[in-house]
């Protein structure tokens, strides 16, 4: 098992995404029964941009080259297309891992290219190593998690952008 | 006591549960699979965290995602409610091991009562009553016959890992015997991976009656009377009342004794529940301990003006028992549970789970709802179909029962493709014979024949 690095500093940008996207959610719920049909919400350089039709919620998100989902958001389905890629979700709960062990190099960072079934990181529980993979092949537009954080099952670990 | 408990349940146990620790000052942390993002308990509790898809063999019995949630979150208690992994030793182990204590008892002393051959020897032991048979396992055919010669048919022969009723056969008549014996022990291979059976008698009527216990790790037990579970159907408890009105306080007393010697010879801690057959002359017999709560613990609580979840959280801290056995005999009153279940009765209690378009419990004084269920929860496929335990408390059985008919008629639950049991627990209600209290294990058997021969009267 891994050590678990030092502490970097808080990753910020997903706080940021956090709040913004709270603030957006609140007001989708205000807005219940108006005819409002597309508002968005901004913090810095993340903004939550979200369209409303026929009681359906469209939620995008974009800035600083990426955007974000927060693990309690798969909570709604219909706000899967928050994301401005294709999400890699962790297949269970554990600790996230860049790289096979301390030390070693990542196994891929934002730009970089993978394929399907390529190895993208670990995620550790009680000792056994869970292998993400890609499911499918594109270029790392944002790495959500850091390593050695906590995830939840299904909580975004990055952002794909499909290839072709 | 413990700063923060995580609760590896699901449904209106976990809301329990939490409520509990909620008055007792505990942060609660709760955990949840996909299906239950919008679970009531994941509103209530402090922290949740979610742990896997619906599937429970990757969420709510995924040691490693539970134990991994209670380390995150900094738990220092884990509350396993009822079912899932509430009674494996190899989780409770697994706590102890991560520093993280489980709220039951001890892993070697859970699997002890667990392995029914040996909880009969051991209950044997404390001079609890048993069914005449054998305590040890039968090994042979020619044993077989000896023993069902002595005890007298018929006789049952039971898969010593068996439950929920499977694993086990009646024989009537010795010619049976030798036929029965190698199938029992086939079926028992086959099903639990443990061919090993034991014979005693078989009771054809008795009542289905079970005392309730608290051990603390002091050495002191309190037993908080019983509960009459007869109403059930194929072993699946439908209603529940405490007392039974078919124990004298003597009788009472002697058993509820017994029991909490047998537990404590054991070393048993916690919350425990010893089942007995109860026959038409007054004669208990032990069945089995279940090591954990079970799902019909409030009408207990309702006659003995105590919280047994808070009680269960205190000795797992090492606390003593905050009450004594005088503070809650004799029993107060009467209480009686209905499980309400998504399922439709007139159609062999098929499942019958949806969304909730319509949900308003019952109120009034004196009865009580323990639900997770709000409107626009969905009874989802994946779980048990329980919507709702009611329960009612009055100062005897028929002002109970006339309480309960009342409230039953103010449960509002609808949904498409939704069904409730409430029409059949009214009409079990109304039925003259559970008036009476003469009921015993298969009375719901013959009252849905009884049934359905006067709706084949009536076309």
């Amino acid at each position: 098992m891994p050590e678990p690095p030092p502490k970097r500093k808080p990753p910020t940008n997903q706080e940021l995404i956090r709040a913004v996207w709270e603030e957006a959610r609140d007001l989708v719920k205000r807005l219940e029964g108006s005819t409002v049909q597309r508002f968005s919400v901004e913090a810095g350089d993340t903004k939550i941009e979200i369209e409303r039709r026929a009681g359906v919620v469209v939620a995008e998100a974009g800035g600083g080259g990426g955007g974000g989902t927060m693990a309690e958001e798969r909570k709604d389905g219909d706000s899967a297309a928050l994301d401005a890629g294709h999400p890699i979700k962790a297949p269970l709960v554990g600790t996230f891992y860049r790289s096979s062990q301390p030390g070693a190099p990542p196994f891929v960072n934002e730009g970089d290219t993978v394929d399907a079934g390529q190895t993208v990181g670990i995620v550790e529980a009680m000792k056994l190593m869970n292998q993400v993979q890609a499911d499918q092949a594109g270029k790392v537009s944002k790495i959500l998690a850091e390593d050695g954080d906590w995830v939840e099952f299904e909580q975004t670990l990055m952002l794909l952008e499909p290839a072709g | 006591m413990f700063e923060k408990v995580l609760i590896a349940n699901r449904g209106e146990i976990a809301l329990r549960v939490a409520r509990a620790c909620r008055e007792l000052g505990i942060k609660c942390v709760a955990v949840y699979s996909t299906a239950d993002a919008e679970s009531a308990v994941v509103r209530f509790a402090d922290e949740s965290v979610q742990i896997g898809p619906p599937a429970v063999g990757r969420s709510y019995l995924h040691i490693p995602s539970l134990i991994g949630a209670a380390l995150k979150t900094g738990a220092d208690a884990i509350h396993p409610g009822y079912g899932f992994l509430s009674e494996d030793p190899y989780f409770a182990e697994i706590c102890t091991d991560e520093g993280i204590t489980f709220i039951g008892p001890r892993p070697d002393v859970m699997e002890k009562v667990g392995d029914k051959a040996t909880a009969r020897e051991l209950m044997q032991k404390a001079g609890l009553p048993l069914l005449p048979g054998t305590v040890e396992p039968v090994n042979t055919v020619d044993e077989a016959h000896d023993i069902a010669g002595e005890i007298g048919y018929p006789v049952i022969i039971k898969a010593v890992a068996g439950g929920g009723g499977r694993g086990m056969s009646v024989v009537t008549q010795e010619e049976d015997l030798a036929r029965l014996y190698q199938t029992t022990r086939a079926t028992a291979q086959a099903v639990f991976k443990d061919s090993a059976v034991y014979i005693e008698r078989y009771l054809e009527t008795s009542r289905h009656t079970e005392i309730q216990l608290v051990c603390d790790a002091h050495g002191s037990g309190v037993y908080f009377g019983e509960r009459d579970c007869s109403v059930q159907r194929r072993h699946q408890k439908l209603i529940e009342e405490a007392p039974s009105i078919h124990l004298n306080e003597e009788t009472r007393r002697e058993v509820g004794e017994a029991a909490v010697r047998g537990a404590l010879s054991v070393g048993y801690t916690g919350a425990g529940t010893m089942e007995f057959l109860l026959d038409l002359d007054g004669n208990l017999f032990f069945m089995e301990m279940n090591a954990r709560i079970q799902v019909e613990h409030p009408v207990s609580e309702l006659v003995t003006s105590t919280d047994l979840i808070q009680e269960q959280i205190r000795v797992a801290a090492g606390e003593k028992l905050s009450v004594t056995q005088d503070d809650v005999l004799p029993l107060h009153g009467h209480a009686i549970e209905c499980r309400i279940n998504a399922e439709d009765p007139d159609k062999d209690f098929a499942p019958a789970a949806g969304r909730l378009d319509t949900y308003v419990p019952p109120g009034g004084p004196w009865t009580r709802v323990d639900s997770h269920c709000y409107p626009g929860w969905m009874i989802s496929p994946f779980y048990d179909s329980l919507i709702a335990k009611l329960i009612v408390w009055a100062p005897n059985r028929d002002a109970a029962i006339d309480r309960m008919i009342r409230a039953l008629g103010e449960f509002e639950i609808s949904g498409r493709g939704v069904k409730t049991t409430i029409p059949f627990h009214l009409r079990i209600l109304d039925h003259p014979q559970f008036r009476s209290g003469d009921v015993t294990t298969d009375f719901v058997e013959h009252f849905m024949s009884e049934e359905a021969a006067a709706a084949a009267a009536a076309s």
